[in-house]
Order: structure tokens, then sequence, then C-alpha cells
């Protein structure tokens, strides 16, 4: 198994990167979600001193 | 329990402190600059051991980038991470300690630069006495950051905090990988790297490239998500885009690094590597920039009315034109016209005047009325006679170093009928004189902008206040 990973790092390397970012892409991006998300936006300007 | 309407004591002394240095360093690396600017046009300006260009060159850049871009962080991070967190920065000691020791870094540093120690690396010259040192402090710094955010009032961490706990987090680790040496005594100031060769060479310039990938990249997004919004009055423009901007950037950045090593013995698929995600930094860098400019869609007469927002605006318009033109250069065949010339000083200048210092100016004018308690800046003439006298400076700078860059690599490979080379070296120096005063005199604009902000903070912080600003603050207050 490590033998393996070793030999193949830049393939499983690729694969678990990319997969690790398009989950993180589709969990921002699913539309129920969208309004929980965008609203996190108005976290700066809730204080008002500045 | 409402928490938004119990409102911390925030500390902000620290920032005050932070921020003075910010100013202090700024002026001093600008100097720096314009003088060894002039050394190129004039060589007769070497004088001495310690006052040649070699031993300047590190002083600026280091002061520039670690001395005002590091304040600058240090300053900005502390300022927004209570306000986004609504909590008060955790441990005060702690926080004075980064500041004393920073700048204590930053001195240690530079004496080293002028009486020839160095380790020679690009960027991370100090030698490991400094390195030490400096590990120590980026700790307690990654510390004050990570308590005050688990200190938090408010559930979500923001966006602008990932950028800057990345930067913290990556730069402490390019630190210690990159300064894996080993000292020739504990009484020599002298060391040897661990790695050798090419190894060294590409653990150099994979911390080179992070350095401002996480360091003048990361940290200074962190910059523009809480100051654009905050000083437009809006939120950004999509907070999903920042989330992708933020994963993208980082995934992608950290594997950019060996296209500072094209064409030399790192292996070619390496080479190929670095090219193929500086290409693929294009994505992040734009949807970073859209998503930054487009926070004043709807509300576009404020750039008219602020110059304040109009030094943000013009950064995020600068930052998307050199990480255009940076992954342009990372092209194999772009890059062997361009690597070694005054091409890439126009590039590196074009980030660091256009976007790192622009945002922190921004950032600045927004910080100094707020933290030292004035209603408003002491003139906001000033602020925008800083504006235009910079960007004609930044202009000229890289225009003449495209103009020069280009025409040294032109020169450098090109041949005659027999197949000799038509120039000497020495032809293409002479040839680049005109364009490096054209430089000496971008550059010297730029540093009379920022003494025009010295000028305009004292009087802000001493509580005066021209009629203009005054009545310009009654404008915005009635709107």
């Amino acid at each position: 198994m490590v033998d393996w990973l070793a030999n193949n790092a830049g393939t499983t390397g690729l694969l678990f990167f990319f997969g690790t970012f398009l989950v993180i892409a589709i969990w921002a991006f699913r539309p129920k979600a969208k309004q929980q998300i965008e609203s996190y936006k108005n976290i700066p300007l809730a204080e008002d001193d500045a | 329990m409402n928490k938004l309407t119990e409102k911390p004591i925030y500390n902000d002394e620290i920032v005050k402190k932070f921020t003075l240095a910010t100013v202090f360093w700024g002026v001093v690396g600008f100097a720096v600059g314009v003088f060894i600017a002039l050394q190129m046009a004039f060589p007769e300006l070497n004088f001495g051991e310690y006052f040649t260009f070699g031993r300047l060159r590190p002083l600026h850049t280091s002061a520039v980038i670690f001395a005002f871009g590091g304040n600058a962080l240090f300053a900005t991070s502390y300022f927004s991470v209570q306000r986004t967190c609504r909590t008060r920065l955790w441990g005060d000691g702690f926080a004075n300690f980064t500041f004393w020791g920073y700048q204590f870094f930053i001195v240690l540093a530079a004496v080293g630069y002028v009486t020839g120690v160095t380790q020679g690396k690009e960027y991370a010259e100090p030698e490991w006495y400094a390195d030490l040192w400096l590990t120590i402090v980026w700790v307690v710094y990654l510390v004050v950051f990570l308590m005050t955010l688990k200190n938090r009032e408010e559930a979500h961490i923001y966006v602008g905090n990932w950028f800057f706990l990345s930067f913290i987090v990556t730069v402490a680790v390019l630190h210690l990988a990159n300064n894996a040496v080993i000292p020739v005594s504990f009484t020599s100031v002298k060391s040897y790297p661990l790695w050798g060769g090419v190894q060294s060479a590409l653990i150099q310039w994979w911390y080179g490239h992070n350095a401002v990938g996480f360091f003048l990249t990361a940290g200074f997004l962190g910059i523009m998500y809480y100051f654009v919004p905050k000083r437009a009055e809006r939120p950004v423009y999509s907070y999903r885009l920042s989330i992708l901007h933020f994963w993208s950037l980082i995934f992608i950045y950290i594997w950019a690094g060996p296209h500072h090593l094209h064409y030399t013995s790192l292996p070619d698929w390496a080479q190929t590597l670095g090219a193929t995600f500086s290409i693929m930094l294009w994505m992040p860098s734009w949807g970073g920039m859209v998503n930054g400019m487009m926070t004043l869609s709807g509300a576009w007469h404020k750039l008219r009315e602020d110059p304040v927002l109009r030094f943000m605006i013009i950064s995020l318009a600068f930052y998307g034109m050199s990480t255009f033109e940076g992954p342009l250069m990372s092209i194999k065949t772009v890059n062997a016209l361009s690597h070694y010339t005054d091409w890439t000083i126009g590039h590196v200048h074009s980030g660091a005047l256009g976007w790192v210092a622009f945002i922190s100016f921004g950032a600045l004018y927004h910080l100094v009325p707020v933290l030292w308690k004035r209603e408003g800046l002491y003139s906001l003439k000033l602020v925008n006679m800083h504006l235009w006298i910079a960007t004609i400076g930044i202009v000229l700078y890289i225009a003449a170093m495209w103009v020069s860059g280009i025409m040294q690599g032109l020169m450098w490979r090109t041949y005659d009928d027999m197949g000799f080379l038509e120039y000497s070296f020495v032809e293409s120096v002479m040839a680049m004189h005109p364009f490096y005063l054209i430089r000496a005199l971008g550059g010297i604009l730029f540093l009379v902008g920022a003494l025009i902000m010295v000028y305009n903070f004292y009087k802000t912080i001493k509580g005066d206040r021209t009629e203009e600003s005054e009545s310009r603050f009654k404008e915005v207050a009635h709107a």
C-alpha cells in the first residue's frame, strides 16, 4: 500500500487535492445554503466604530 | 442577550504602534529603493564597503516587503480580527511582544545586510540567528491570532481572517523549510544549508514564490476583504465567490514556484508543472479581483467622492494587471526572453507598488482617523494628490522596465550572420541608461507621495482639519 502510494504519489496527490477542492466548491455553491453563506458578508459592517 | 449591542474594548494601542511602524519603514524602504535606482543609473554612487548596490538591494527588498508590508499586515490583521470576531485581541503582552520582537528582527536583519552577513537567498537573506528569532515572534503572532479567533463572539469566521491565517501559517512553514541550515558555530554568523544544488534552488523558489503568494497576496487579500467593504459601506460582492477564491488560490499558488527555474538543471517536468499551475492562477486571481471591484456595484459614485476608496480600487486594478502578467511570464517561451531582464523587476513593482502598497495606503488612510479617534483625515485633497503622484510614478517605473527589459532580452539573443552575438553585455547595459533614469524618477514620485501621506497623518493625529475635508465629511454624513 505504502509502496504503491509512493510510486503513484503524483496521481494520488492530484486526485486527492482536486477532489477536496471540488467538495469545497460544491459545498459552497449548493443552492440551499446560498442565503446562509451570503449573509456572512455583512460581518464587517455589523460594528459601527470604524 | 444580544451580543451586537455589547461592544468589547478593542486593543487599538497595538494597532497604532504597527500603523506608525508601517509608515516609518515604508518611507525608509522607498528611500533606499530610490537610492539604489540612482546607483543603477550612476554607478559612482556606490561608495565605501557598506553602501554598495549588492548590500543595499536586500536592505530595500526586506524593508519594503517585511518591514513595510509586514507591519501593515500586523496592523490590519490585529485591527480586523478583533472587529470581525467582536472580541478583544488575545494576550496584550504577547501582542506587544510581537511588535517589539518584529522591529528587533528588522533591525537585526538590516545590520547584517550592510555588514555583508547574508545567506544569499532572495527574500531570505537573514542568517540563522535572525531566522530563529523571527520563528519565535511568528509563533507568538500565530498564537495571538488563533486565540482571538477562539474567543470570538461571532459564530462564523469571516473570510478575511482565513486569508490572514493562511498567510501566517504558510509563511511559518516556508520560513522553516527554506532556512534549514547548520551554523558554523554558535559564535559564528555564517551557516550552510542542509539542501544542496538544484534541491536547494527549488526549495528557495518554492519559498520565494510563496512569499509573493502568501505574504504579498493572501495577506493583502485579507486587507482587501475587510477594508474595501468597510470603506465602501457595502458587503463584498459575493461571499461564495470569496470561498472559492480562497481555496483555489491556496491550492494552486503553492505549486507555482518552479517557474523561477526555467531552463536550469531542474527536471523539465517540474518546470512545466510550475508554469501550468502559474497559468491556472489566472482564475482565482481574476475571480478575487472581480469580487473586490464588484463590491462597488451600484455605488460607483463613491469612487468619485472618496480618494481613499480610489486607492483601494486602483490597487485591485494593479492586482489584476500583475497577476495577468505573471502567468504570461511563466510560459517558457516568454520566460526565455524575460528572465534575468528588467521586465521581471517591472513586473514585481507593478505588484508591489500598485497592489501591495496601494491597498496598504488605502487601509492606513482608513485606520489613522479611526485609531486616533478623529472625525476624518486632515485633508482629502492631499490623499488625492498622493494617489495621482504615486500612480504616475508607478506607470513611469513599469513602462520604463518593460521597454528596457524587452530590449535587454532581445539584445542578448541577437546573432549576426556569422553566428556570433551581435552585442556585448556592456552595450546592453549602456542602452538601458535612459530607462534607469525614468525608473528613478518614478521611484522619486512614489516616495514624494508617501511623504505627503506622512504629513497628512501628522496633521490628522494632531487633530487638524482642512475646511475642504470638514465640509466633505458633512456632505457624506448628510447623504
